[in-house]
């Protein structure tokens, strides 16, 4: 493995071809065709510690968190090839490119040094506890509080989080909680250890049979002084903050991984409709026009923003379109393969306009914040 | 061409534009040959926001395939072919009478498209903002129910929507560089104006449709220029057949 960061304007292109050749060497393929999440969650961890030892997963990140360095693009190559060869199911691939950016900001150095190295080599899962019953859109109005504990040596965490995925395999939480006021400025955001006294993780069945978020019960649960992320009251600014992560690297993986899934109808023999196959394919290619815009950007050292809504607008539309036109033109697959491949798919796909900021809450955002149409 | 020079090259090509004035004072010829990725969209697009026209589509269509810059290439319209003629008065477009287009004789030559279609592209990406511009206007001044029209949210999303797919086909054409790459991005910005001008008309009611009101006059042109080398529909359709004889998607862009 060498050891220099794949930096300047060959980077890229090297990386690519030298993970390639690596990759057709180590066959890191999943075992089964095992549908189900424990599958997924097992091979996530079992490609991640292999990327990890060999360096792979290393670039693009921090020497702080154990990482090579190099441009964060590094990171949405590897995702993409990753996706492209079915290793690891995108959406839990992604999570380490919101999280990690957002301990490496807000987290005390020496808990970020220790801690992220298990998320990025597969040891650890981590989740994200943001969403509760009464909050959901309206995610400032959250009700879970924190409370400085009596002892002063931390804090007591009470109220329930929902559809937290992989709850129920993680090993931490990057948890919104209330400090003060009512509003954005009264949250706070903390890590914290999901085997806590006083944490109860119950999955929720899913609508595509992949279980893969569950309900948080927090019942005075203590967490140390150390794990606040920031200062007290940076909990909205962290969740802004993250965002863009989100819309980045991660969205790359899953515009690769949409492409594999054109490449595998083509390859399934559907229905040549040249006008649905088509348009399937005009949706992937602008958003993927897109999303390399938005990260040529971010390598330019831009900050990203609101115009994000932008690249999630089109990538749920794109998503959704495929899944549709798959259904089309593999008549009665979705409805009755044996095979859970395109039905899985095909539900899954009509959360993408749900979570990470409805369909709706994007638009409210273009409308107000990119076309200043002032307050509804 | 760095970004002051181009903020000056705009400006001098919009005041040439609206004042009616030729390309060639500007040195268009010159430029065209020496700087075609910067001055094609420029110029295209600022044809769509300000609603004048020229003839260049045929330098750019005869400079591609290298070839001087007279004469009027032949111009796909459907199963028709048009020519874009550089002067004379009688045309064949009843939707857009403006616009200077004539039934080929026949004996016009038959050019690339790529590079074309590209400019169209950016042409119909500027009549897009430029009925995104009136109807936001429009619903920012205009009261009813004791309100703006710009607080209601079913407006709001229709207008937003426009915007999405504007800056979808933007990011299509900066990326194209191919001909397939150059047909998908002429079908995301047909596309993107037909979706303007769909959603612009209805924000704007009853003033949208007078003549008097300019819009009319950009959604005619949107329907023109999407036909002209092969509307969204046909482009699209042309991308699915490739995609059935090649059986992969091929990506056209990377990191
Ligand atoms: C598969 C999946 C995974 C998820 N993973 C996580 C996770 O790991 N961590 C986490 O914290 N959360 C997660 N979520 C939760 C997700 O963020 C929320 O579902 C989302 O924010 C919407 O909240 P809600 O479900 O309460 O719906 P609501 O906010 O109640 O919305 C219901 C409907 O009302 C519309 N609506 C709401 N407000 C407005 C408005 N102002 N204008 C117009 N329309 C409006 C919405 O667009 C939607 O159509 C996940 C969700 C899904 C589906």
């Amino acid at each position: 493995m060498r050891n220099s960061p794949f930096t300047g304007p060959a980077g890229l292109g090297a990386f690519r071809r030298e993970l390639r050749d690596w990759l057709d060497e180590h066959d890191l393929s999943p075992a089964g065709d095992d549908g189900g999440l424990d599958g997924q969650v097992g091979q996530l961890a079992r490609v991640r510690r292999a990327l990890w030892a060999a360096g792979w997963m290393r670039y693009g990140w921090p020497a702080e968190v154990g990482g090579l360095g190099g441009p964060s693009a590094l990171r949405a190559v590897l995702g993409e090839e990753v996706a492209a060869r079915d290793l690891a199911e995108p959406g839990i691939w992604s999570m380490v490119e919101v999280l990690v950016p957002t301990l490496i900001d807000y987290a005390p150095p020496a808990l970020a040094a220790e801690l992220v190295p298990r998320l990025l080599g597969g040891e650890e899962q981590w989740c994200q506890g943001f969403s509760e019953p009464g909050s959901g859109s309206d995610l400032a109005s959250l009700s879970t509080r924190a409370v400085p504990s009596a002892d002063g040596e931390g804090w007591r965490v009470s109220g329930q989080k929902v559809w937290t995925s992989l709850a129920q395999y993680a090993a931490r939480c990057v948890l919104l909680a209330r400090t003060g006021s009512p509003g954005h400025a009264g949250i706070s955001a903390f890590l914290v250890d999901m085997d806590s006294p006083g944490i109860t993780v119950r999955p929720l069945r899913t609508m595509h049979g992949v279980d893969e978020f569950a309900e948080v019960f927090l019942d005075d649960v203590h967490v140390p002084a150390p794990r606040l992320l920031g200062a007290p009251g940076d909990g909205w600014r962290l969740a802004m903050d993250l965002l863009p992560h989100e819309r980045s690297t991660c969205f790359w993986h899953r515009i690769a991984h949409l492409y594999s899934r054109l490449d595998r109808l083509l390859a399934d023999g559907c229905e040549a409709d040249p006008d649905a196959l088509g348009a399937a394919w005009l949706d992937l290619h602008t958003i993927r026009c897109r999303s390399a815009a938005t990260q040529a950007r971010l390598a330019g050292g831009g900050r990203l923003g609101p115009e994000t809504s932008v690249d999630k607008i089109l990538l749920a539309g794109a998503e959704q379109r495929l899944f549709d036109t798959a259904r089309d033109l593999l008549p009665g697959t979705v409805e009755l393969s044996p095979h859970a491949g395109w039905r899985t798919g095909y539900l899954y796909s009509r959360a993408a306009t749900i979570y990470g900021g409805t369909a709706e809450i994007q638009r409210n955002i273009v409308a107000r914040r990119l076309l200043d149409l002032g307050k509804e | 061409m760095d970004p002051a020079e181009r903020t000056l090259l705009a400006d001098a090509l919009r005041k040439t534009l609206v004042s009616g004035a030729g390309l060639a004072d500007l040195g268009w010829p010159d430029m065209l040959a020496e700087e075609p990725e910067t001055v094609v969209p420029l110029l295209f697009r600022l044809l769509g926001e300000t609603g004048r026209h020229t003839p260049a589509l045929n330098d750019v269509l005869l400079h591609a395939a290298g070839l001087p810059l007279t004469g009027t290439p032949a111009l796909p319209f459907g199963g028709a072919r048009l020519v874009w003629l550089r002067d004379g008065s009688s045309y064949d477009s009843p939707l857009d009478p403006e616009l200077p287009l004539r039934h080929a004789r026949g004996d016009e030559p038959s050019v690339p498209l790529a590079a074309g279609r590209r400019a169209l592209g950016w042409w119909l990406l500027g009549t897009g903002h430029a009925m995104l511009a009136l109807a936001r206007r429009h619903v920012l001044d205009r009261e009813q129910f004791g309100r703006p029209l710009a607080s209601f949210q079913a407006l709001r999303h229709r207008l937003a929507e426009t915007y999405v797919a504007l800056e979808g086909a933007e990011a299509a054409l900066t990326a194209a560089t191919d001909d397939t790459g150059s047909l998908l991005a002429k079908a995301a910005a047909g596309r993107a104006a037909l979706t303007a001008a769909r959603h612009c008309q209805q924000a704007l009611g009853g003033i949208g449709f007078t003549a008097e009101h300019e819009l009319h006059r950009h959604v005619r042109r949107a329907l023109v220029l999407d036909a002209l080398l092969g509307s969204a529909r046909e482009l699209t359709r042309e991308a699915g057949v490739l995609l059935v004889r090649e059986g992969r998607t091929p990506r056209l862009v990377d990191l």
